[in-house]
């Protein structure tokens, strides 16, 4: 074949060229458009209004720049970052968030890996059923089976009811507007986050390889702690992280289970925006909270690339 | 690679007085109303290297799955160097297997993989250190202790798997298509270094195969499963030679079965009609058979004879046309139309090069057999 020939066959594709090319580009454009929009641009206002100055105004916070004598003033106030720091109510309820958030999400591993585990063990319909039961719930309102709670728990409500009937207690046990019930509300709610990455990793474990233990001497809980165990960290992981960051910034758990002391960073942030019209000390926790949460993602997801790759 | 000198004392099989290693007593498992292994009964003897041969859905794996302990079976009893084997677990069995996907762990070292058996025996550091490299050495993996099974090629995952079921010393090890991943020139050469690590450790191989030529090369002995069945048990050349069916005549091998009536039936020979061909079959050895029963005549398409002239013999010819030829080399191999329109393949070795005039395509030939070429079966 000639070489004229060979371009005029290429001609008529250049347009198909051109989107090989750059086709990658576009691919990869959209959802980075879509995250700058949705996501970037929110998170600056965030930080613009965190480093900005409480006034009583509409809205309620002066603006970082303004004109003076030919001079243009930036303004940034880091006080309210330093509010943070000074005022022991942030810090406490920080630490109040990771301890609920943390503990929540070790019962929620505890509880979902058997369950992960069964469903991963089972097979056809039985399977179906089981990951249906586990995904049922959000088919009603958070709000709802967050509210049917407080019917189990109140003094009155099911549990206290039932042990009273049977004669276990005397008197109800305060169970609403604790750390108790928190912890309940939290891991009932983010339970099935932990429980479908973990059923997803667990499905696909080559069984042959838990004969191949058993063959070579391993009872089976050590075949469980050295085979099943190491090679379904992924599933743990990526569970944990779904049910830990979620936790953290809980909200309406705390508010509608917790009681008074059960301060969470989520319910500070509320009652700084909302109660006090705070929005730059609101904003500078949410700051806060935001630091606090990415840097050990992306620690993990460092620590996890590096593990698949080496 | 020829099956190894055997003096019969090295064939206990033969020997009334030995003790079989591996006895299983009418085993079936049922898997639901279906039985994988129906009543199979065998023994099998120290340091054999036995194969168990058979096509997909025989039943085969599953028998190896019960003698690991992965499966009970439904009945029957398995017993292994005199200890009865019903409600030991897995791993507590005093054998090991390679697993047809090797089964490596992904998470850990070579050097992990193969002393995984002995760390779950609680072995000494040392001992292990010294006894994975001795492993390691003998399946010439020295130097990728480190590496994780998905650094490897094939053939040296294979060798680890190999590797670290034999590292326990089991009495026994069972291997499920052991080389059946691997590409031909590979496998050939695995199978020698099989053998030979046999050899040398003396344990007794169980080999699930489904590659006669593979269960051949290798074994002292093959078990043909079919249907959940034991079909037939001997020697490769037994199998090949007498074969005790049509089942395994056609398994092993490549055979011409001509279905005939009995019509003569001596002590020494019998008289076979057959509507295949013109003249009888004659078999130069006593068939124990009806009068007039239905049986089939085999015949290994090397054991026969072509030629342009009508042989100077009554009966053991057939005449056909040459339908195909196939030229291999060292053979070749001819398909043959005969007068009933069944084809008869024959292979002749090329003996001499440059033949002047070569039976050629559409030519009228004549087949024929020495009167102990074939094998009579009744089933």
């Amino acid at each position: 074949m000639s070489e004229t020939a060979q371009q005029d066959r290429v001609r008529p594709w250049r347009f198909a060229d051109w989107f090989v090319r750059h086709g990658r580009m576009l691919v990869i454009g959209l959802p980075m458009l879509w995250l700058m929009i949705f996501f970037l641009a929110p998170f600056f206002v965030v930080f613009k209004i965190s480093v900005s100055e409480l006034a009583i105004a509409r809205p309620p916070y002066l603006p970082l720049t303004s004109w003076e004598d030919g001079k243009l003033i930036l303004t940034l106030n880091l006080g309210n970052f330093q509010y943070l720091i000074e005022d022991s109510l942030y810090v406490s309820s920080y630490l109040t968030s990771i301890r609920i958030a943390f503990f929540s999400t070790i019962f929620a591993l505890l509880l979902g890996y058997p369950m992960a585990y069964v469903i991963a063990r089972s097979t056809g319909h039985r399977r179906n059923i089981l990951l249906m039961l586990v995904m049922l719930p959000f088919w009603t309102s958070f709000l709802l089976r967050v509210y049917a709670w407080i019917g189990i728990l109140k003094a009155n409500g099911v549990i206290n009811n039932f042990l009273m009937w049977t004669g276990v207690i005397d008197s109800p046990i305060v169970m609403m507007q604790t750390d108790f019930a928190t912890y309940v509300g939290i891991v009932y709610t983010y339970l099935p986050f932990m429980i479908l990455p973990l059923y997803a990793n667990l499905a696909k474990l080559d069984t042959t390889l838990l004969e191949a233990s058993s063959d070579l001497g391993a009872r089976p809980l050590t075949t469980f702690l050295t085979i099943t165990l190491p090679l379904s960290i992924p599933g743990i992981v990526a569970g944990s992280m779904l049910v830990f960051i979620p936790a953290i910034g809980e909200f309406v758990v705390p508010t509608l289970l917790g009681g008074p002391d059960t301060l969470m960073i989520g319910r500070v942030l509320w009652s700084e925006f909302f109660n006090n019209r705070d929005w730059p000390v609101a904003s500078a926790v949410a700051m806060a909270m935001l630091v606090l949460l990415v840097l050990p993602v992306m620690w993990l997801r460092r620590a996890q690339s590096q593990q698949e790759a080496g | 690679m020829t099956s190894k000198p055997c003096p019969a004392t090295d064939r206990p099989w033969q020997s009334e007085s030995a003790k079989p290693f591996i006895r299983i007593r009418n085993v079936t498992k049922k898997f639901g109303p279906v039985a994988a292994v129906d009543d199979v009964s065998l023994d099998i003897y120290k340091g054999e290297l036995f194969c168990l041969l058979g096509g997909s859905g025989s039943g085969k794996s599953t028998l190896l799955r019960m003698l690991a302990g992965f499966e009970e079976p439904t009945a029957g009893s398995i017993e292994i160097d005199g200890q009865d084997m019903a409600h030991v677990p897995a791993y507590e069995r005093p054998t090991n297997m390679m697993f047809q996907s090797y089964a490596l762990f992904p998470h850990m070292s070579v050097e992990r993989n193969v002393a995984y058996g002995l760390y779950r025996d609680n072995v000494a550091k040392g001992e292990i250190k010294q006894r994975v490299a001795d492993m390691l050495d003998l399946v010439q993996l020295s130097g990728y202790e480190r590496r994780k099974p998905n650094q490897l090629s094939g053939g040296q995952r294979q060798r680890v798997a190999l590797a670290r079921a034999l590292i326990k010393r089991p009495k026994l090890l069972l291997l499920d298509e052991p080389l059946g991943a691997l590409d031909k020139k590979l496998r050939e050469e695995t199978q020698f270094e099989l053998v030979t690590i046999q050899e040398t450790l003396g344990v007794t191989f169980i080999v699930v195969t489904h590659d006669q030529e593979e269960a051949m090369t290798l074994s002292t002995r093959i078990g043909v499963m079919n249907n959940g069945r034991i079909e037939q048990v001997g020697e490769p050349r037994e199998i090949y030679e007498f074969p005790g069916n049509r089942f395994v005549a056609d398994f092993i091998g490549s055979v011409n079965m001509f279905e005939g009536v009995v019509t003569e039936n001596e002590a020494d020979f019998v008289r076979i009609k057959s509507k295949d061909g013109d003249c009888d079959i004659y078999v130069s050895h006593g068939v124990g058979c009806a009068p007039n029963q239905k049986l089939w005549y085999a015949l290994r398409p090397e054991k026969m004879e072509i030629s342009r002239e009508r042989p100077d013999q009554k009966e053991n010819f057939f005449e056909g046309i040459v339908e195909d030829i196939a030229y291999m080399g060292n053979q070749s191999a001819y398909r043959i139309r005969l007068k009933s329109g069944k084809i008869v393949r024959l292979t002749r070795t090329n003996r001499d090069r440059g033949e002047e005039t070569p039976i050629t395509w559409d030519e009228t030939v004549f087949v024929s057999w020495g009167p102990s070429a074939g094998v009579v079966l009744i089933a």
